[in-house]
């Protein structure tokens, strides 16, 4: 259903990717850890590797548990799919595409 | 002087039709569609205009001597709350972070409310509703400034009742707010008394501002208990325009129903997703709490509406809101998860949180025998374990927020209060997340409309929020050091303590 109003409704997103340049937002949720009370949302470059996101940039978030063990993260879904590539290749090549979201168990 | 004989008094009826109706008249210069542009495209139809009934027949004079009465009494209470001290008198400081809450998320809702009552004072077509929609216009101004002078007296004490207005406008948490009230101010004036009138006033009024007044009067919080029994005869008022605007609209025109089932379904939702963080106020930061979200939820929604209200709309063809059942489901975990979000970004928020202490936990596992032991209390012990390290766990990062509602995607399955619910929408080829059915409803219902969500943290990351850094976004809210954070060991409570050991001056 259209929005209703007295003239042709059609405005922008405010979050779409172009404004994100080479970079893109993606989410990444922790399953099973009620410390973290929601996902995190994270703007990263697109053609980051996966592996590096992982170490640099959901490990500093994911320590602010104490009990955060890096070696024990496993079981990455993209959107709910299990993910599969090498930890060297691109987010977008693996298909993390803007405001995916990613998460994992540990 | 010759004396003349006193003016014939007219009956209250008479006075009200001349005062109010009898002051309309048919335009010649325009045509009528140029002078109510408005009531038009959104599809409801109105046939008889002069079908409105006004159930208090109030006019200007009357309202204004009736209104004053009350300023009086509540300034004479302001009065003698700040020459006795009276701030020292509540039961904690930490109980105030409910209080900034309030400041910092009703009273601009207030002016917001004032504004578009003003709206619809000239634009409705009937003089009735415009004059009913003329004085709740004037009595949410007044709501506006009573709180502002009543908690202004705080702020020459505590910190974070500051730059309220400001923050507002900016700061995360009062998006969700912010973003409900902008929803119902671009849409329709139709749409707009369903979402305001109906589904805020009437079905959660009672809900949220009940909950706050008592919390005010069991902590020893007598100047805002005075401005919730100022202003609630005025909601009372409001919550009879909001009957009577459904009411009317649904008599004028078959047609009318399925629209504003359909508003009703949306509104209900909208509101009582913002009410969550009343649910957090209430059982987590009254240090002496009146009674569980969950108690409240079932008398003033439960009993109230879904009880009384909804079986008289039926025979309008009315039914309960949409979603209404996943309302009622969640009411066991609603203000746990969404005080754990105000828990772990306080750093960000103009006010402190604390993790509950013991006697706090065995009050809530009380209240939620089903859920607390099972789900929260483990994850409150591992805090505790935390700061007895030294720590605190603060959310080393931005939250996910839902696109609809804002808050941060913290809800769980109806079914599994330990799996996070995410839901996910396409539109025009772009990714949008939602919290839960009912927001992910609203959300395809009008793609158009809610992708323009003005969301805090993906305005951050595009740089519109004063810098990449915590505190250059913290200096653009308005927030200042120590008005965020943990509550233990902040100025609040260190000046607390100082005060009443006799330690610290106060304003030294």
């Amino acid at each position: 259903m259209a929005v209703k109003a007295l003239y042709d409704y059609d405005f922008p997103s405010a979050d779409r990717a172009e404004l994100f340049g080479d970079d893109q937002l993606v989410y990444v949720h922790w399953e099973g850890n009620p410390l973290f009370c929601s996902a995190a949302c994270f703007r990263v470059p697109k053609a980051l590797g996966f592996g590096e996101f992982v170490e640099t940039v959901v490990g500093p978030w994911a320590a602010s548990d104490p009990d955060f063990d890096p070696t024990a993260v496993r079981d990455w879904r993209v959107n709910g799919r299990p993910l599969d590539g090498s930890a060297e290749a691109p987010l977008t090549e693996l298909g993390i595409g803007h405001k995916a979201l990613l998460q994992f168990t540990a | 002087m010759t004396q003349t004989a006193p003016r014939r008094k007219l009956p209250l009826k008479e006075r009200y039709a001349l005062l109010t109706r009898d002051l309309d008249w048919d335009p010649s210069y325009v045509t009528k569609e140029q002078l109510f542009p408005y009531t038009n495209y959104e599809g409801i139809k109105v046939h008889d205009w002069d079908g409105w009934e006004d159930p208090f027949r109030l006019t200007v004079d009357a309202y204004y001597k009736y209104q004053a009465e009350k300023d009086k009494r509540l300034y004479a209470v302001l009065d003698g709350f700040a020459q006795s001290q009276g701030h020292l008198g509540l039961a904690d400081a930490s109980y105030l972070n409910a209080i900034k809450l309030f400041i910092q998320g009703v009273t601009p809702l207030e002016y917001a409310a004032h504004r578009h009552f003003a709206y619809l004072g000239r634009y409705l077509e009937g003089p009735a509703p415009r004059f009913a929609a003329l004085c709740q216009s004037v009595d949410e101004l007044r709501h506006c400034q009573t709180q502002i002078h009543t908690i202004s007296n705080y702020n020459k004490y505590y910190g974070g009742f500051h730059s309220w207005s400001k923050m507002h406008d900016r700061v995360w948490y009062l998006s969700v707010p912010k973003s409900l009230f902008d929803d119902a101010m671009t849409a329709g004036p139709f749409e707009f008394l369903i979402s305001i009138s109906f589904s805020f006033e009437y079905l959660l009024t009672n809900l949220l501002f009940v909950p706050f007044m008592s919390g005010a009067s069991f902590n020893g919080d007598m100047p805002t208990m005075s401005f919730g029994f100022s202003a609630q005869s005025d909601e009372s008022r409001h919550m009879t325009l909001g009957l009577e605007a459904i009411k009317f609209l649904l008599e004028q025109d078959e047609g009318n129903v399925p629209i504003i089932q359909d508003w009703i379904d949306k509104w209900f939702w909208r509101a009582y997703r913002m009410s969550a963080l009343v649910a957090g106020m209430m059982d987590y930061m009254l240090p002496k709490p009146v009674m569980s979200w969950k108690e409240a939820f079932e008398l003033y929604f439960e009993d109230q509406m879904l009880g009384g209200l909804f079986p008289d709309l039926e025979y309008y063809g009315i039914r309960p809101p949409r979603h209404v059942q996943d309302a009622i489901a969640e009411k066991d975990k609603l203000s746990h998860e969404v005080y754990k979000v105000l828990h772990n970004f306080s750093f960000a928020a103009s006010f402190t949180t604390q993790a509950p202490n013991e006697q706090h936990m065995k009050w809530l596992a009380e209240q939620y025998p089903e859920t607390f032991d099972q789900h929260y209390r483990p994850v409150w012990e591992k805090h505790h374990r935390i700061e007895a390290e030294g720590g605190r766990m603060f959310f080393q990062g931005l939250p996910q927020l839902c696109q609809v509602c804002q808050i941060p995607m913290v809800f769980t399955e109806k079914d599994d209060p330990a799996k996070t619910s995410f839901r996910s929408s396409e539109f025009r080829g772009e990714q949008f997340h939602t919290c839960s059915d009912g927001c992910q409803w609203i959300f395809e219902r009008e793609p158009e409309k809610f992708v323009q969500a003005w969301l805090p943290v993906h305005q951050i990351y595009q740089g519109n929020c004063g810098g990449p850094s915590v505190p250059e976004v913290l200096e653009w809210y308005g927030i200042q050091e120590g008005d965020n954070g943990e509550y233990k060991g902040s100025p609040d409570h260190k000046s607390w303590i100082g005060w009443h050991n006799g330690d610290v001056e106060q304003g030294v």
